[in-house]
């Protein structure tokens, strides 16, 4: 009977071992670790997450909402030159960078620590963002004030977004890298944000504590608590059982309608998603051929497509600059080039073309729903006129590289840009064709290295592109970008399908502090405004 | 004895130099770069080959073993390349989870496993023997994620009983414990029905020895024949498959600390194989295969524990 009553108590006390943590907001990533915490360096979305809590940039996104104007962040204010070549930023007075070892009050930011973290953001083997800085210098001008000197002028709409809270816009301190280093600063990042890093569990957790100082006021949590969940099943029990207020979900509209019907459970889908976007090798047999590719976009229903990946995962998507950017068009604005699905004109031009029946190709694809799901509707669609898709499934980092070697004939990419300069860059300019272009990136199609429509000559956007990135005049620089856009659709270098939403669920006690439209941190963001109720 | 155990070790050696050079080719012979991994696919070409460089990775293939060997000699696992945090810091940190989880789930699989095979065993084709044969069957064909997913499921999100996620708070043993027990209990029923299925075979074996009827025609109590003649003699094969299937349950862990979202060298591997990270994917199969060496040292030592003939010269 002892043992019994032992036993009894033993489980008990395991199983009501109750915690106590204070007002933290606890959040689980679909990761198995973090990377790195380093802003310049940080890409994934759980990374991207954690230092977006810590960092400010000198202005920033609007929370929720990165179609509005620019906010002032770091700087309380800041002018152009009148030759477009100069930026100052005024930085605001009594700013404190979090403490870390040798510094435990911190210590305040001046100009030589925005320097300082351009100069990293500008370097390529300390910054991811590198080539987004190319021909800048920086300056501190005084103890407030920083300039930025161009060669070339740029618009707001493209120089503002590299200062802002995203990328290589985070501003990190120059001391605590001096005492970290670059390898110490990846597991323990030091800024100005509402939440400071206070410990880092590997494999399980990093904890952010509130940032008493911050100058926008003391955050209303106590602090948040990252987690790392690779398992689905896992994020929604902890869910369900209240270990955590916030759970990454999968883009599966199964899923979204599944975790709706829970009691307790609120389903947020926002923006601005990423891009899923088909590009045709236009160097390479069938896709040579302009009237293949126009089959193949007459093949396919963009609304079948939506309704497969789910009407609150997929946003429409007709142009290859989504229509929440400037330079970018709704598919009402594309008319003819939407490329409505017709199947019978798709066969016509696949028999003009020389392929009466048809042709096959082999693709290789990620293992990811995100793009599996998409891709096997694809091979489902073309399919209907006679093209025969097989696939080739492999890990996401192996679709990764094996793209980049041009393996493709047609390649979907799911990815979000910060602007049309961007999007129209890396996808469609000459220096960016894979493999052989000056700058190898991500132009899958060719588009600028090919003759894509038969006349004969090289067809390129390149000239678009170029002269939309110094026109200073914002109606003049979009109508520029929505002429790119249209170029491209003509030529079919790529046929845009729809724009995938993040999902996320929470606790209705979650409460944001602000409305959540769009989120550029790949996470509802949490700020000092965010609040844990009852 | 310990010329033998000294013996043992010396022939792993060259076993484990083979784990580790096909361990080496492969993860790097798989598509997908690390560099990538870490930058995303927003970085610039210019941007990878950078980090590229700072990896090392651009150096030959051969140049690359012999420094990750030659660190292996010097007892230097190498830094992830992802995270920069030096091999040894994370395995050491999340070493003692993955222990303990393999651990407590063994006691738990020998615990219910053996009495369960002795119990089958002497109630041989009635009831409790189907029952037990059923649920033995039922372990050995349940996949352990989805054995974890269940009883996850039932103890946290039905029952509320215990956590659902996380390794523990370091330094409270009560918190560790409440975490540790589903997962444990997972890997201990995997255990438990491999160890009954066999307990019971070499049960039956034993008791249809003529050592074992001449104790009964002796009148001794038939717990003592149980005990002391049959089970004594039953030991060996029991041994030699928990030893085996400790090693199997090692592979079991990975799956069970992905579920219960514990710290662990499971989840280390899963995240590094995902990243590319070759220097820790190298430096977890080398803790991995070393360990694997140590169990079935282990097995085979216990074996003179339960049986006197054996010898270890």
């Amino acid at each position: 009977m002892k043992r019994f009553l032992l036993i009894f108590v033993v489980f008990g006390l395991l199983a009501f071992g109750a915690l106590s943590e204070g007002k933290f907001l606890r959040i689980a990533f679909d990761a198995a670790d973090l990377k790195t915490l380093d802003p310049h360096l940080a890409a994934a979305t759980m990374d991207r997450a954690v230092v977006d809590m810590i960092f400010n940039g000198l202005v920033r996104y609007k929370p929720g909402d990165i179609s509005a104007p620019f906010e002032p962040d770091l700087a309380a204010c800041w002018e152009v030159s009148a030759d477009g070549l100069t930026w100052t930023f005024h930085l605001r007075t009594g700013v404190y960078f979090h403490p870390f070892p040798g510094y435990p009050d911190g210590y305040e930011l001046t100009a030589e620590d925005v320097v300082y973290s351009l100069q990293k953001a500008a370097d390529p083997g300390r910054s991811a963002y590198a080539g987004e800085y190319a021909g800048m210098t920086f300056v501190a001008v005084g103890k407030y004030t920083v300039q930025v000197k161009l060669q070339k002028p740029l618009p707001p709409s493209l120089f503002l977004p590299k200062f802002a809270d995203y990328a290589g816009g985070f501003i990190v301190s120059k001391k605590a890298l001096e005492v970290l280093g670059d390898e110490g600063f990846r597991t323990h990042p030091v800024g100005t944000g509402p939440f400071m890093f206070k410990e880092y569990s590997p494999l399980e957790k990093v904890v952010l504590v509130a940032n008493p100082k911050y100058f926008r006021g003391s955050p209303k949590l106590d602090g948040v608590i990252v987690y790392y969940m690779p398992n689905l099943a896992a994020r929604e029990a902890a869910l369900e059982t209240g270990s955590v207020d916030i759970i990454e979900g999968p883009p599966e509209q199964p899923w979204v309608e599944k975790m709706r019907k829970k009691p307790g459970v609120i389903v947020d889908t926002f923006g601005p998603g990423e891009c899923a976007v088909l590009h045709l090798n236009m160097s390479k047999p069938p896709f040579n051929d302009i009237r293949v590719r126009k089959a193949v976009a007459y093949a396919l229903d963009r609304d079948e497509l939506r309704l497969t990946v789910g009407l609150d995962i997929a946003a429409p998507l007709c142009s290859p600059v989504p229509p929440l950017l400037p330079g970018g068009l709704t598919c009402e604005e594309l008319g003819k080039l939407r490329y409505d699905v017709d199947r019978e004109k798709a066969l016509e031009l696949l028999a003009e073309a020389g392929y009466p029946n048809g042709f096959s190709i082999e693709v290789v694809i990620s293992e990811r729903a995100e793009y599996l799901i998409p891709m096997q509707n694809i091979q489902a669609q073309l399919a209907e006129v006679g093209i025969d898709v097989k696939l080739k499934v492999v890990d996401h980092s192996s679709m990764h590289t094996l793209i980049r070697q041009d393996v493709n004939p047609i390649v979907l990419y799911v990815a979000w840009r910060p602007n049309a300069d961007v999007f129209l860059t890396r996808f469609y300019h000459s220096d960016s064709i894979v493999v052989t272009g000056k700058k190898p990136d991500t132009n899958f199609s060719h588009l600028g290295g090919v003759d894509a429509d038969g006349d004969g000559k090289i067809d390129s956007i390149d000239d678009l592109i170029e002269a939309a990135r110094v026109e200073l005049d914002p109606e003049k620089q979009i109508s520029l970008w929505k002429e790119a856009c249209r170029r491209i659709l003509e030529l079919v270098a790529a046929y845009p399908l729809y724009i995938k939403q993040f999902v996320y669920a929470r606790s209705p006690k979650v409460d944001y502090g602000y409305e959540l439209k769009s989120s550029l941190a790949l996470y509802p963001p949490i700020n000092e405004l965010t609040d844990i109720k009852g | 004895m310990l010329g033998y155990v000294i013996r043992r070790i010396l022939v792993s050696i060259p076993t484990l130099l083979v784990v580790l050079t096909v361990v080496f080719i492969l993860v790097r012979v798989a598509p997908g770069d690390p560099a990538r991994a870490i930058l995303g696919d927003y970085a610039s070409q210019e941007a990878v080959e950078a980090l590229r460089r700072r990896m090392g990775l651009d150096k030959p293939l051969w140049q690359q073993y012999i420094e990750f060997l030659g660190g292996l000699f010097r007892g230097d696992l190498g830094r992830s390349l992802i995270s920069g945090v030096p091999v040894a810091k994370q395995v050491s940190y999340v070493l003692p989870y993955t222990l303990e989880l393999t651990f407590t789930g063994i006691v738990l699989g020998v615990l219910l496993g053996v009495p369960l095979g002795i119990y089958t065993a002497l109630k041989r084709n009635r009831l409790p023997d189907y029952i037990g044969r059923t649920f033995s069957l039922l372990g050995l064909s349940f996949p352990t994620f989805y054995l974890g997913i269940l009883l996850l499921l039932l103890f946290s999100v039905k029952l509320g009983l215990f956590p659902s996620m996380g390794g523990g708070r370091a330094g409270d043993p009560v918190d560790r414990l409440r975490h540790l027990f589903l997962p444990a209990l997972t890997l201990g029923l995997i255990m438990t029905a491999y160890i009954t299925r066999m307990s019971r075979s070499a049960m039956l074996n034993v008791l249809n020895e003529d050592y074992v009827r001449t104790a009964r025609a002796k009148g001794l109590r038939e717990t003592r024949v149980i005990f002391r003649h049959a089970l004594k003699n039953a030991l060996i094969p029991i041994l030699s498959v928990v030893g085996v299937y400790s090693i199997v349950l090692i592979g079991g862990s990975i799956m069970v600390e992905i579920v219960f979202s514990r710290p662990g060298l499971g989840k280390l591997m899963v995240g590094a194989m995902m990243q590319r990270d070759y220097i820790t994917l190298q430096s977890i199969m080398v803790i991995y295969s070393v360990l694997v060496v140590i169990l079935n040292l282990i097995t085979d030592l216990s074996y003179g524990l339960v049986d006197p003939r054996v010898k270890y010269e």
